[in-house]
């Protein structure tokens, strides 16, 4: 068919319209805003390429070629969703995106032309229906924005000084530290979508608990002498960045514990230092990708990945740990790419062969998959134990 | 009754189904035309020429809507999705077979029977109200689809006694030339040359290589607003250079045809000397004033008129004639003013669309 700019979109708005109300009631259903970010983001990516590329490329445009642009939108989604901080588990905006591309098919092909007799010698145009269509998505994007913009969660900030904790969140919102703000005693988050920014805290039996909420994410925080974990999160999702954990004084603590999680899509420890404590960062069953970390004089893993755990460990460094720099355990899947390990100490006195001091260990029935790291200075470099596997490559 | 088509041929068929669709039913049309069957001109011309596939794609039918085309008919009657795959490929094209059995299902179930009326109008006029039809009364919208004014011979050819237009029933000689560069002619150089004969084309330019009769941006608004927007002069030179014999690219075309040059048993010449046969595939007359009742028309009217067509606006109705009461239109290729592939099926659905949007706004309907 040869559109006009006008019939592209038009039609585009059209077809896209009941996958915008699709979106709308994913987000009430779901309490989570991606569907309509996603939908928002087809609507502007469409129409942005039905303007300055299509309409000028393509004067006929052959059925067959709406695969490969299906292809190429669905693909610049992924992209847009990914740069822009869209975070949805993947298959999700696949399906809706293959949800709407045969919804367009279907009524380009048949519905359309069905109900609008002149539709393919007007180029696509669809009259007063492309109109309502095109008022009918922008009233629903912008209505989703409004409400979104109504519901933004409520801003806290605590100025410079000492608080005494633990503090407990129960409601959803963004607490900000200000400089010289700390909080003594712990922080427990207990409401879904809580966002912590730049906030010290001190003390408390963990440091920060996130325990059975969704969406939390830490960010610029620095915990200090926690009695237990420095952050302790269980049954949560939780996107943890640039934080630093200073566990000196707490040789039987873990940096960072994320647990039993599995269900709750990806979690992510990003841009983390973590110093001293038993274990730098760890994960139990739960699926968390750990990139660009640095963890440093644990007195035992820097970096453990077990319990039935799937993740990467990325671009991290593993320096001074005791008996294994990082650990891939009990039945755990990882990818372990571009991290440096080094100085890993033997722990002779434990008088466990498998803490002899490996840079990096698969054990019990696990798979480690290596690429391109830099192992040095450590007694063993590698080792797999107890039914494990480790597949490296350069 | 205030709606009349003057043409029982493929576009007045056409106009009729869209007609329906739009809500009409048969006693409120009156159709005019010699012809019960409104394939019987077409099938003649492609018998003789031998055609077996249409130029058409999936959507060369006579229903008002391009869906459902005949990709799907021919997927489900063949339980195959192949037709569906060369559709959506630009590759499927339906056998004549397939077309005629369409245009005679369409016919028994339209009643188109009850809209005809046998016999040929040789006078419109325009009148309070309406349009007179040559004593039939007064219609209020009429659309005018009267089909090809006549076969075009070359003037130099009519007295040749070898000399047989393609659209007329024949068989081949030894030694054929066949004058033309159109579809017609290229399907008879092939003809030819399953026949054993000995094939010289003659032709006063090189084909042009395309799918169907003109660009494809022409069948929508995307080529067509650019097309209304020129003025006559230079509308008249686009309709010429865009109507410029053509036929489709494809090995099918191309191998016979290397093959036998290669054998030595066709070639591109201009001499007719020799030759036992010479087949005119060149078309039909060109201008409205081959045909009797449009030529009159315009006389009687003082229609404006460019080159050899009658000025139309972009739904083909005659401006000077229509107005919010009444309507008067053409379909078929008198139409190619406003849309310059009227000649096909798709054109007619073109004109058909318009007359029917006229019919649907006008106020006294």
């Amino acid at each position: 068919m040869s559109y006009t700019l006008r019939g592209r979109v038009e039609s585009r708005l059209a077809a896209l319209l009941p996958v915008v109300a699709a979106a709308c009631a994913l987000t009430a259903i779901l309490h989570r805003w991606w569907p309509v970010e996603a939908a928002g983001l087809m609507v502007g990516l469409g129409v942005a390429l039905d303007a300055q590329a299509y309409h000028r490329l393509l004067a006929y445009q052959p059925g067959w070629t709406a695969l490969p642009l299906g292809a190429i939108e669905l693909a610049a989604l992924l992209l847009l969703m990914r740069v822009l901080g869209v975070s949805a588990p993947l298959w999700q905006p696949l399906a809706l995106f293959a949800a709407g591309w045969l919804l367009a098919q279907v009524l380009g092909q048949v519905c359309f032309p069905l109900l609008r007799l002149g539709y393919a010698e007007e180029g696509g145009e669809l009259g007063r229906l492309g109109g309502v269509a095109a008022l009918a998505v922008g009233l629903a994007l912008a209505g989703a924005g409004a409400t979104a913009y109504a519901l933004r969660p409520p801003v806290v900030r605590l100025g410079a000084g000492v608080y005494r904790g633990p503090l407990v969140i129960t409601r959803r919102e963004v607490l900000i530290g200000e400089p010289g703000a700390v909080v003594r005693g712990g922080l427990v988050i207990r409401a879904d979508d809580v966002k912590v920014e730049n906030l010290a805290v001190d003390g408390g039996e963990n440091g920060i608990t996130v325990d059975g909420v969704h969406g939390t994410v830490l960010e610029g925080v620095s915990v200090s002498g926690a009695k237990l974990d420095g952050i302790h999160v269980v049954f949560a999702g939780v996107v943890i960045k640039n934080c630093t954990v200073d566990m000196q004084g707490s040789p039987l603590g873990e940096g960072i514990n994320i647990s039993y999680n599995m269900g709750m899509g990806m979690s992510m420890v990003e841009g983390c230092t973590v110093v001293g404590g038993m274990q730098g960062i760890t994960t139990h069953s739960s699926m968390t990708d750990i990139v660009r970390d640095r963890v440093s004089g644990t007195q035992q893993q820097g970096i453990a990945v077990t319990e039935m755990s799937m993740g990467t460990v990325m671009d991290s460094e593993v320096t001074g740990a005791l008996g294994i720099g990082i650990y891939c355990n009990d039945r755990s899947t990882c990818m372990i790419e571009h991290n440096t390990v080094v100085g890993t100490r033997s722990d002779s006195a434990s008088g466990n062969a498998t803490r002899a001091g490996y840079g990096v260990l698969s054990s019990f029935q696990s798979l480690a998959e290596l690429r391109g790291n830099q192992i040095a200075s450590n007694p063993v470099p590698m080792g797999a134990v107890i039914n494990s596997e480790i597949a490296a490559t350069h | 009754m205030s709606v009349a088509i003057v043409g029982s041929g493929l576009a007045g068929f056409t106009a009729f189904q869209t007609l329906r669709r739009g809500g009409l039913a048969p006693d409120e049309i009156a159709v005019f035309g010699p012809l019960d069957d409104p394939a019987g001109a077409f099938r003649r011309r492609a018998a003789a020429i031998r055609q077996s596939e249409m130029r058409s794609e999936s959507d060369g039918h006579c229903l008002a809507t391009s869906f459902p085309g005949l990709a799907l008919r021919s997927a489900l009657r063949r339980r195959s999705p192949a037709p569906l795959l060369a559709s959506v490929l630009d590759r499927y094209h339906p056998t004549v077979e397939e077309f005629l059995s369409h245009v005679e299902r369409v016919r028994q179930r339209s009643g188109w029977e009850r809209s005809l009326r046998s016999g040929r109008i040789e006078r419109v006029r325009a009148v309070d109200g309406g349009f007179e039809l040559d004593g039939h009364g007064v219609f209020r919208h009429v659309l005018l689809a009267p089909g090809q004014p006549g076969l075009n011979l070359p003037e130099e050819l009519r007295s040749d006694p070898r000399a047989v237009h393609a659209y007329e029933p024949h068989a081949y000689a030894r030694r054929v030339t066949i004058v033309g560069a159109g579809l017609a002619a290229a399907t008879e150089w092939l003809n030819a040359l399953d026949a054993g004969a000995e094939v010289v084309s003659t032709r006063r330019r090189e084909p042009r290589r395309q799918p169907l009769n003109v660009p494809r941006d022409y069948f929508s608004r995307r080529g067509l607003s650019t097309f209304h927007r020129l003025g006559a002069g230079e509308r008249a030179a686009r309709l010429r250079a865009l109507l410029a014999p053509s036929f489709p690219r494809g090995p099918a075309w191309d191998r016979p045809l290397e093959r036998a040059a290669a054998e030595g048993r066709f070639r591109v010449g201009p001499v007719l000397d020799g030759s036992e046969q010479v087949i005119c595939a060149t078309g039909f007359l060109r201008g409205f004033d081959h045909d009797p009742m449009l030529a009159r028309l315009v006389g009687e009217h003082g229609l404006e008129t460019a080159d050899a067509w009658i000025v139309l606006a972009p739904d083909t109705s005659v401006p000077a004639l229509s107005d919010a009461t009444r309507t008067i239109a053409l379909a078929g290729a008198p139409a190619q003013w406003a849309f310059p592939a009227a000649d096909t099926l798709a054109g007619a659905r073109y004109a058909a669309h318009g007359f029917l949007r006229r019919i649907r706004a006008c106020r006294t309907h």
